[in-house]
């Protein structure tokens, strides 16, 4: 640090800002601390043997941290009436087929309510944000009649479909893709490229950051999707719900739910994480002449 | 072929089309049908039939009516959660775009630290809360019981002193009621700012470095730089944060919860249609003021 400072010219400038940052990152880690205060309490109670778990007063952190819960939790899971490898599979593919075709639909369908002029678009447009206005409360049961009469009751198709068409993605989409200088595309164009591989080969990349944020507000969804509403068959639903019937078993699980807590809450982080670190400064106007 | 006689518009238009066309049919299928369906409903008396399935049967504007002059506190209760969203969107706002540009500096860490700010999302998802819920009740009040103790604590410096402090000073007291109802909420704008902060963050990346690089050979100041380039920048994401708080806001407002209550425990779902579609209505008249408001504003890069 010290070494950097001093080859630069403008010294005193250098340290208002350093200052100022200071105090900035103050600010950001009372704030962090606030929010990382449920992840910690998930933690610790995860490595708590049960003696501990039920200690009054509660302390923070754990003393003597064991994997003694997550053992608990194997011995329930391998109990379940239904394999849990069987579970597994089904959130993978609820949750994938969810959030990847989303992804791919609101960016496709975002492309030309930004960059092109149809009739229509503006319509459409506000038909989107207004269908975000409905919460899913309200319309739980109109949706749940369209399922079925869709027959697609009892599938997996009752969850992933209607994931689909979440209004925010293409809004979210739409905003980020109107960003981007129409010479871009224009260039591409006149190289021959058609529309569909403009998409892929030049919008899609430059809004990277944008479609890593749905992808994990999509999976955080679809995560926390329990599918009982729809799915009737144990062998169609997902890890969540068995997850969430573990943590409903109560006192006598506590160490297991304790474990099963942990793992609920670890996996959407670990995918933030993954995308997050994907997101790279993009450079949307490299080779712009204007 | 027909190809060549099309004109440029209307083959791009087609194309248009075309890109839309899945997720289009997907949103008439799911979406608009129950939109009109619960439009349908809010105009009829719903009662469920013997055997399955539901009998409806018109009766106007009834459902409106009643909500409005019968119903003890529907509008008492929609004031409140539109009042509540009017203070809680704009300093959502402000507070996620601090929070992002802090956020997208470099630093070690820095994806940790991003993950930390986008806790409250997940913490918030059903199953996390049930989880939590269920070990407090283990606990009997434990940790996070006894940190709302805490905070309840530490803030326990009497506000009340201040506020007649202020307005004696003859600050107005809508101003002041505002300010004391924003430090009321600052844990819940803490919480519900998760998303709102990876927009921004998204949207600073977006910005093209060399905008900064010139900032910076024209000798702008950090104060400058962010008011000139950054601000105006990220200005069409400020509508889709705008848009997005209050979608999420209004989503866990109280007047979703009665309409839901309304449908599920006291079984009137055709007033409970009723219900959301004016919340719906008067949401949507605000977002279109505030976003006319800011869009004249917005500085778009084309």
């Amino acid at each position: 640090m010290k070494k950097i400072r001093f080859f630069k010219p403008k010294q005193k400038k250098l340290n208002r800002s350093m200052a100022g940052n200071t105090l900035l990152f103050v600010l950001m880690a009372i704030c962090g601390v606030f929010m990382a205060l449920p992840i910690v309490m998930i933690v610790n109670n995860a490595l708590k043997p049960l003696d501990e778990l039920f200690q009054f007063p509660p302390k923070i952190f754990v003393r003597n941290p064991t994997l003694e819960n997550f053992s608990d939790l194997f011995v329930v899971m391998s109990d379940s009436w239904v394999p849990f490898s069987r579970y597994i599979m089904n959130t993978i593919i609820i949750t994938g087929l969810g959030t990847v075709g989303h992804v791919l639909l609101a960016s496709l369908a975002a492309y030309p309510l930004a960059k092109h002029n149809f009739p229509g678009k503006n319509i459409l447009f506000s038909m989107v944000v207004l269908s975000m206005m409905f919460s899913w409360t309200v319309t739980q049961i109109p949706t749940y009649m369209i399922v079925s009469w869709l027959h697609i009751n009892n599938n997996y198709l009752a969850l992933i479909l209607p994931a689909w068409q979440f209004g925010m993605g293409l809004y979210l989409m739409k905003q980020f893709m109107e960003q981007l200088p129409d010479s871009l595309m224009e260039s591409a164009r006149l190289d021959g490229a058609t529309e569909f591989k403009i998409f892929w080969k030049i919008v899609m990349p430059n809004v990277k950051p944008a479609w890593l944020t749905l992808a994990i507000f999509q999976f955080q969804q679809m995560w926390a999707n329990t599918g009982s509403m729809y799915l009737r068959d144990e062998q169609l639903k997902p890890l969540q719900f068995a997850l969430q019937q573990i943590v409903g078993g109560g006192t006598a699980r506590a160490g297991a739910s304790a474990a099963v807590t942990f793992i609920i809450a670890a996996i959407p982080i670990i995918f933030f994480l993954v995308c997050q670190s994907n997101v790279i400064e993009t450079m949307t106007t490299s080779g712009m002449k204007d | 072929m027909k190809k060549k006689k099309m004109s440029l518009t209307t083959k791009r238009s087609i194309t248009g089309y075309v890109f839309i066309l899945p997720w289009l049919a997907g949103f008439l299928i799911f979406y608009l049908r129950s939109l009109i369906m619960t439009a349908n409903f809010s105009l009829s008396e719903i009662t469920v039939a013997v055997g399955g399935g539901y009998d409806s049967k018109f009766v106007g504007l009834q459902n409106y009516l009643y909500a409005f002059r019968a119903h003890g506190s529907f509008k008492q209760v929609l004031t409140t959660s539109v009042g509540n969203m009017l203070i809680d969107v704009p300093l959502i706002t402000f507070f996620s775009l601090l929070m992002a540009m802090l956020l997208n500096k470099k630093f070690k860490g820095r994806t940790l630290v991003r993950a930390i700010f986008f806790l409250p999302v997940i913490m918030n998802s059903a199953a996390i809360t049930a989880a939590i819920d269920m070990s407090r009740q283990m606990l009997a009040g434990g940790l996070s019981a006894s940190s709302a103790e805490m905070a309840g604590a530490a803030s326990g410096v009497n506000v009340m002193y201040y506020v007649e402090m202020f307005s004696s000073l003859g600050l107005p007291s809508g101003v002041l009621d505002y300010i004391v109802a924003a430090v009321a909420r600052i844990n819940d704008i803490i919480s519900a700012s998760g998303v709102q902060i990876i927009i921004f963050i998204a949207a600073l990346q977006s910005i093209p470095g060399s905008m900064y690089e010139v900032a910076k050979i024209e000798g702008a100041t950090a104060y400058e730089t962010f008011w000139k380039v950054t601000f105006p920048m990220v200005m069409p994401h400020i509508i889709t944060n705008v848009v997005y708080t209050v979608v999420d806001n209004f989503a866990n407002s109280e007047i979703v919860e009665m309409a839901y209550d309304t449908a599920f425990t006291e079984v009137n779902y055709g007033l409970s249609s009723a219900m959301s579609l004016v919340s719906t209505a008067i949401v949507c008249v605000i977002l279109v003021i505030v976003c006319g408001f800011i869009q004249k504003r917005t500085f778009y890069y084309n």
